[in-house]
């Protein structure tokens, strides 16, 4: 599964704006066809008709990420959605009371063997080789109950597309579409993994999640540097840390964490679904309490109560890469809740959106400086105080130096002159269209309506929230600029080159 | 597909609703019936001028888009000038039209939130629109204009050979592409259009009149196919068209087949080296086969429970049983016109490379060995048919299938013979195929990743083991092009003979053993408008050393002819390859050097006629110079610079003064393409102070 982060996404149409009046239109067109509903234990329903063919998509967003894992259990949000594919007591099991002792037992010769490892060099060598065999023949015991990959099995076979899930900071997401038909599958199948959950061959994946963060971070030099710029730029604030975990505490990782962590934040409260499709809503509403009715109302925990501090001076990071080098700059800005949001997002498609942008003019297109020069108006995650991110891949025969130093220039100017109104208009005109453009993909308007919902309070922010973008003026974005692109207040992470050291890597010596 | 005025209503249904008990077992839940796919009618046209267009009309949103497929493709690549299509492609629309350079339409296009883009792909080229529906003509005029009359503006040409440069530059940065891209370059053979790679070399052989040469060959009414597809009235949208194209009537002969793939490529595991990964990237396999060919829905069914998802043998033995790999798939490659590839890839921790690599073997020897079992067979035929429906769950998918059927010459029902022909394969026919047309033995494997931490080596695996390079070759400077004789050799060291009797004598000259110069150059305003300070020296015979103080740190580069190394304010390196050329280049065109090249057996000087000297060496360097008539001493030096995307250079130079015997030109005028870009002005200069090598190298 994909550790993604949500605000990725959401970067590309939260910059909304909008000119004719023409959201009042569709908002009043999207009333007519959305149904919301609550459970009594909390969990929040949004469906949309859309009939146009007979299919649905679904998409389950938990209010936890990475954020909330534990510290020393980084990792265990992202481990525990891969668990939610592992099945349940009646989903990917040939005998469920068996293999439940079978697993009791795993953990049994895991304790056990943890006993002896912590006595760290007063630990007998021996029993701890010999409790490491009895963990691995617990495991390969409780395997013998396995059927693999049942549950993800059954979705496939009855046609499911689009299959995926995904971990970020702030949220953790489940999706896929299904055709129409099989909407009662669906609701049998998601309540299921959340209301019998079976952890089983949490270790094997385990490895698989390790191998994840080699792919995703250890062997892409990008992957790396995104992780250091993070720890570098939030010091207290759980963003600190890679929404995949260090490598040492995944390898840690046990079945019990993945299992407090859900049964904390798995609450019904805490979770949002939205159906799209063509289905109709009273039977959505009926299935929804006879199957989700039955999880059990918990609490709803609360936000991470840490709040970063503001930064004190310029900080800088680096990673040794034979790699063509990249960097990031990252400004801390407030959450997505603040009133500046709109300006950030106008903010950032000033800058970088498009060929008439203030950057890619510059840097890109008449220096020819840089291959990319990009803003992004929300990293890593937009529900805590966050940053605003530069990302700059210098052309050929350029520094990085050079880059900085020219995008340090265009920001300074972007601080002290006003913008020119026609841009302004035009990214105004530019998001409103890009709003639209997104409302006929099932699956994508799944993706909203859930993210607006649960991030700005109703999903009807996804249009309403373009008056905030249309009242941004260029006095706006000069007064946010000045205040926050300020060197003291920025973090910088960029990739050098091995010095005097051949390689294959031919121009990236 | 209109939204149904019932939906209003439906929500007070709810309160009507019967309660619902939840199934006990997930197989225990009834299916209805699934309603039937509404496919939308497709609308046809020929145009009078010959273009054929397709229009679907889709009223949910307030949008209109078109594509205009062109029969084309980087296949059509001349072998000297591989990337000629991609440019050709993409400058189409960046390069404005006849009438407005491509800034301003960037401009007139997002002030009305629509697009234009055009590009080049394999085997097809395409221009796409996208816009509101109330700006729908003015997008069309500019998607029209870019179409027939595009301006191929020479500032975007030289802006995207810039861009490819550097993304062949970055080519090696990515474990993953480096595999994927090795791996069908192996396969398909680096000796085609298939399989060969733009180099440095292609981008600088490309000019602006090859790429309107490839325009007009391509891009005419009867080679295209548009499609139109949104919230418009289609016999409306035909007059429009018709009147909007009735301009263009290009004729060409008709465009020849893409060429055929003919390879056998050479089994055997290829290792691309990047130590500084934990996990190997690799991707394995063998030519797969065409999409209607009667064994493509068979091969497409044994390569999905090979490695198609979760519940593929590759998944289960590898990641799930085995935690080797986060990903490893398998994948029939049946193309539309030419063979695909059959592929496995995926990444592992380096330790397990071989015994990855080892699993998959053994799963595709399987799959040859034994039947497939009846379970599995099942469960990819109902994963196909229950998924049938996601075909045609818009209407753009059911005009793109068509679109891509007419354009490969496909029959318009090919999804569903295809898909029945699916639901009919059996155990015997997976067996049949996978023992027909996969051959793990003469698989190419490739790679990626650190061949010190493979734990065990890959030679284990009994297959040959070689290595890939991955350097990026360097462009070669061109071959003078002028006649050469013994006569116009003769002018050329007279001449230059002359130079060095202004500047000195060649008796100085040669006794410069070293030199120091400093001074400024001023860059003007459209080329960054930076001020460097630089110090330049040299000790001979090739002992080179530039500093430059920038803005933000001082940039210093050392070369003794054949290495040497940089240092910026981020640290020292290697000198890489590029900076090495140019540093080498810097030592060959020095002036003692230079002027004395008539005595030099390594270099040719050669009079090209109207007062021009061209000078080279065997390394490929060429410079060539013209002389002030009044002085003898040398007016102007132009040359191509090695790695300088920006076209050739040429230096004027002014205030000779006397340094240690020797003239020396104290301002030099830089122009670049032509135009103007910078003014050197020497502050200092100075010949035989005792410089040591020492000196020179020292590192700061």
């Amino acid at each position: 599964m994909n550790i993604r982060s949500t605000t990725r996404w959401r970067g590309a149409f939260a910059a909304l704006a909008l000119a004719a009046g023409l959201q009042a239109q569709d908002l009043k067109q999207f009333e007519k066809r959305v149904t919301e509903f609550d459970l009594a234990n909390g969990l929040h329903f949004i469906v949309l008709e859309r009939h146009e063919a007979p299919v649905v998509s679904f998409h389950t967003y938990v209010n936890a990420g990475s954020v909330d894992d534990p510290k020393g259990k980084t990792g265990i949000a992202h481990m525990f959605e891969h668990m939610a594919f592992k099945g349940t007591d009646l989903i990917g099991t040939t005998d469920a009371a068996a293999e439940k002792k079978a697993l009791a037992a795993v953990e049994a010769a895991y304790d056990a063997l943890d006993v002896e490892k912590i006595k760290g060099k007063r630990a007998d060598k021996a029993a701890i080789a010999k409790l490491q065999g009895a963990l691995d023949a617990a495991i390969e015991k409780a395997g013998t109950y396995v059927v693999p990959n049942k549950y993800p099995q059954i979705i496939d076979e009855n046609g499911g597309v689009g299959m995926n899930a995904g971990t970020g900071e702030d949220s953790t997401t489940y999706f896929y579409n299904f055709p129409a038909n099989r909407v009662e599958l669906w609701f049998y199948l998601e309540s299921s993994r959340f209301l019998h959950p079976v952890l089983r061959e949490f270790y094997k994946e385990r490895s698989v999640v390790r191998e994840e963060r080699r792919l995703r971070t250890e062997s892409d030099p990008q992957g790396k540097l995104v992780e250091q710029l993070a720890a570098t730029a939030m010091i207290a604030h759980p963003y600190h840390v890679p929404p995949v975990g260090w490598a040492s505490d995944i390898e840690n990782l046990r079945t019990d964490d993945a299992r407090q962590f859900f049964e904390k934040y798995y609450a019904p409260g805490n979770m949002t679904i939205s159906i799209v499709g063509d289905v109709d809503p009273a039977r959505m509403k009926a299935l929804a309490e006879a199957y989700f009715g039955r999880m059990a109302k918990r609490p709803v925990p609360g936000p991470i109560v840490s709040v970063e501090p503001a930064q004190e001076g310029e900080r800088r990071v680096s990673i040794e890469s034979p790699t063509q080098p990249v960097e990031f700059i990252a400004y801390h800005r407030p959450n997505q809740n603040d009133r500046d949001d709109p300006v950030f997002d106008v903010a950032a498609s000033l800058l970088s959106g498009g060929r008439t942008s203030i950057l890619y003019k510059d840097m890109v297109r008449d220096k020819r400086i840089a291959l990319a020069a990009q803003a992004d108006a929300t990293f890593p995650g937009g529900k805590y105080p966050g940053l605003f991110l530069f990302v700059l891949v210098p052309a050929q025969g350029h520094t990085l130096a050079e880059n900085e130093k020219e995008l340090d220039t265009m920001l300074a100017k972007f601080s002290s002159e006003p913008i020119d109104e026609a841009a302004l208009a035009r990214v105004k005109t530019k998001t409103r269209a890009g709003v639209i453009q997104q409302l006929d993909s099932n699956q994508g308007l799944a993706q909203l309506l859930a993210y607006y919902h649960v991030n700005y309070g109703n999903w009807r922010v996804l249009f309403t929230g373009l008056e905030d973008i249309d009242k941004v003026t260029a006095a706006d974005v000069q007064r946010v600029a000045k205040q926050y692109f300020a060197p003291r207040n920025r973090t910088v992470a960029y990739t050098y080159q091995p010095a005097e050291k051949e390689t294959k890597q031919g121009d990236s010596k | 597909m209109r939204k149904l005025a019932i939906a209003a209503f439906l929500p007070l249904l709810a309160f009507g609703q019967t309660k619902v008990a939840p199934a006990t077992t997930w197989n225990s839940i009834k299916f209805p019936k699934l309603r039937d796919v509404q496919i939308p009618k497709v609308e046809e046209a020929t145009l009078p001028n010959g273009m054929k267009v397709y229009l679907l009309e889709n009223h949910e949103l307030p949008t209109v888009r078109g594509t205009l497929l062109v029969r084309t493709g980087n296949l059509f690549d001349p072998k000297d000038k591989v990337g000629l299509a991609t440019i050709a492609g993409s400058t189409l629309r960046s390069g404005g039209t006849t009438e407005k350079p491509g800034d301003q339409i960037d401009e007139q296009l997002e002030n009305i939130a629509a697009s234009v883009e055009s590009s080049i792909g394999e085997s097809n080229g395409s221009v796409r629109f996208n816009t509101l529906k109330e700006r729908v003509d003015e997008v069309l005029q500019v998607f029209h204009d870019v179409i027939t009359k595009p301006g191929f503006r020479q500032d975007r040409i030289d802006l995207l050979k810039t861009q490819m440069r550097s993304g062949i530059s970055r080519r090696n940065d990515e474990p993953h592409a480096i595999s994927q891209r090795e791996f069908a370059d192996i396969v398909y053979g680096r000796d085609n259009p298939y399989g060969w790679r733009m180099e440095y070399e292609n981008i600088d052989n490309i000019q602006r009149d090859d790429i309107v040469a490839f325009y007009k060959r391509y891009y005419f009414p009867a080679n295209v196919i548009l499609s139109v597809q949104g919230d418009f009235n289609s016999a409306e949208m035909k007059a429009k068209l018709e009147k909007l194209f009735a301009d263009w009537t290009a004729t060409q002969p008709p465009v020849p087949a893409f060429p055929k793939v003919a390879n056998t490529p050479k089994p055997g595991i290829y290792v691309a080296t990047r130590e500084d990964v934990n996990q190997t990237n690799f991707a394995l396999g063998q030519f797969g086969g065409l999409l209607n060919d009667k064994d493509a829905p068979a091969l497409e069914v044994m390569a999905d429970i090979l490695g198609g998802g979760f519940s593929s043998r590759l998944f289960q033995k590898v990641r799930t049983k085995l935690g080797y790999a986060y990903d490893v798939s398998a994948n029939w490659g049946a193309g539309f016109d030419h063979q695909g590839l059959f592929e496995i890839a995926g990444s592992t921790k380096s330790e397990s490379t071989a015994d990855t690599l080892k699993a998959i073997d053994q799963e595709v020897r399987r799959i040859r060995e034994t039947p497939v079992t009846a379970e599995e067979l099942e469960s990819a035929r109902q994963k196909v048919e229950n998924s049938f429906v996601f075909n045609f769950d818009t209407p753009s998918k059911t005009l793109g299938r068509l679109l891509t059927y007419r354009y490969y010459g496909y029959p318009d029902d090919f999804i569903f013979s295809y898909q029945k022909a699916v639901s009919s394969v059996t155990r015997e026919d997976i067996q049949r195929v996978a023992q027909k047309y996969l051959d793990p033995g003469k698989f190419v494997i490739v790679a990626t990743g650190n061949p010190k931490e493979f734990g065990k080596p890959l030679s284990s695996l009994d297959m040959p083991v070689s290595e890939i390079d991955l350097t990026i070759p360097q462009p070669k400077s061109k071959k003078p092009a002028a006649a050469v004789d013994g006569a116009s050799m003769a002018r050329g060291k007279a001449l230059l003979a002359k130079a060095a009797e202004a500047a000195g004598g060649a008796a100085k000259l040669a006794a410069v053993k070293d030199f120091t110069q400093t001074g400024t150059i001023q860059l003007d305003q459209t080329a960054g408008g930076l001020k460097v300070t630089q110090n330049e020296q040299w000790v001979a015979p090739s002992h080179f050393r530039q500093e430059n103080v920038l803005p933000f740190g001082k940039v210093s580069t050392y070369s003794d002819g054949k290495t040497g190394w940089s240092s910026t304010p981020q640290g020292l390196t290697a000198l890489p390859p590029a900076q090495a050329n140019q540093i080498a280049f810097e030592a060959f065109k020095n002036w003692f050097s230079l002027l004395t090249s008539g005595g030099n057996a390594d270099r040719t000087v050669n009079d090209t006629g109207g007062g021009k000297v061209e000078i080279a060496d065997k390394a490929g360097h060429s410079v060539t110079v013209t002389f002030d008539a009044a002085s003898g001493l040398p007016a102007t030096l132009a040359y191509a610079a090695p790695g300088n995307p920006n076209g050739s250079v040429e230096e004027v130079y002014a205030d000779w003064q006397d340094a240690g015997g020797v003239k020396l030109p104290r301002k030099v005028t830089m122009n670049q393409g032509g135009k103007h870009f910078a003014d050197v002005t020497v502050t200092s200069a100075a010949v035989n102070t005792g410089l040591t090598l020492e000196q020179i190298s020292k590192k700061p």
